[in-house]
């Protein structure tokens, strides 16, 4: 499920089958040229998985409005602001909180979540359009609903 | 007298060439606008067109294989280019099925013997419903209908499918 009014409707109606949820984290960052391209790319790549994950598994996820943060900021204030979401996200009867991201920087604080952290790693640059990228990334997708469907 | 009367004058020709002109500008300019506001009506749509899928008949097992292909969808103003799935086999009688994995109970995307228990069915990850091969629901698992059906015909040896078909639930 999408957060889009056709889908939340759905999801009203079916909540008792739709117990997780799907929160990407995207960083940007203005400061440096170089850094720009990375970001806006893996910015793309995590959106493109988030969205194949939710149509793979689309009757049990609902995927919230990425959370996008400045890469430099104060992990531990972002960290209590994600923490905030998951809280609101759990006045409805979700049992897992699932988050995305390709930023390695918030693997060491995995414990800190108060849901599951999925991290893994992206590529720097290349096309997302192409026949390899597009087999790369079904696999990872492949991979990371196995992960999902483990943990229900 | 009658005869001086039917010429034209100068004040009248200049007149009829003007709007002849002025009408012929006005409608240089409001035909192509007018071909752009309708453009989506006149373009053919592509419902129900049958797509290759790029897959030999002689390729085609009795063992569920899940194919992609993309198609182009006009949706409204919008066109895009969706991309599709199906499970294709032969069955028993050696007839060509093509199946939506689109599981019909929330829409997760089925696939074929995940299940450790029941390796010769079509098994939803979200909530374990499962189908028969021939893509009838197993009662007592949440989907109610049957999986969907593409349209499908062979042309020169190859796969071609169009929509998919919805079916009465068992």
């Amino acid at each position: 499920m999408k957060w889009e009014k056709s889908d939340v409707i759905q999801y009203i109606e079916a909540k008792e089958y739709i117990d997780s949820v799907l929160i990407p984290l995207v960083p940007y960052q203005m400061d440096n040229d170089a850094n720009i391209e990375v970001n806006a790319f893996q910015s793309e790549w995590t959106n493109l998985l988030a969205n194949e994950l939710e149509k793979e598994l689309t009757g049990r996820i609902l995927l919230a409005p990425i959370y996008y943060y400045i890469k430099t900021a104060d992990r531990s204030e972002e960290l209590s602001r994600i923490n905030a979401w998951i809280e609101e996200v759990k006045q409805q009867p979700f049992n897992h909180v699932f988050i995305l991201t390709l930023d390695p920087a918030w693997k060491k604080h995995e414990q800190a979540f108060a849901g599951t952290l999925l991290w893994l790693s992206g590529m720097k640059s290349g096309d997302l359009k192409s026949a390899e990228m597009h087999r790369f990334i079904r696999d990872q997708v492949e991979q990371l609903s196995e992960l999902i469907q483990s943990y229900w | 007298m009658s005869e001086k009367k039917q010429q034209v004058s100068r004040r009248q020709f200049l007149n009829y060439t003007l709007t002849g002109v002025g009408g012929f500008m006005a409608a240089g300019m409001l035909a192509p606008m007018l071909r752009m506001a309708i453009d989506p009506v006149l373009k053919e749509s592509g419902h129900g067109d049958m797509v290759s899928v790029d897959l030999a008949v002689d390729d085609i097992t009795t063992e569920p294989k899940k194919i992609d292909w993309k198609v182009k969808q006009v949706d409204g103003w919008y066109e895009s280019e969706v991309s599709r799935s199906a499970f294709v086999f032969k069955d028993d009688k050696g007839e060509i099925q093509a199946f939506s994995p689109v599981c019909k109970h929330l829409g997760c995307v089925v696939n074929w013997g995940g299940s450790d228990e029941h390796p010769d069915q079509f098994f939803c990850p979200c909530h374990d419903g499962r189908y028969y091969k021939d893509g009838t629901n197993v009662p007592g698992t949440p989907p109610l209908k049957p999986l969907d059906v593409y349209e499908h015909e062979v042309k020169d040896g190859m796969l071609y499918l169009g929509d998919p078909v919805p079916r009465e639930g068992a």
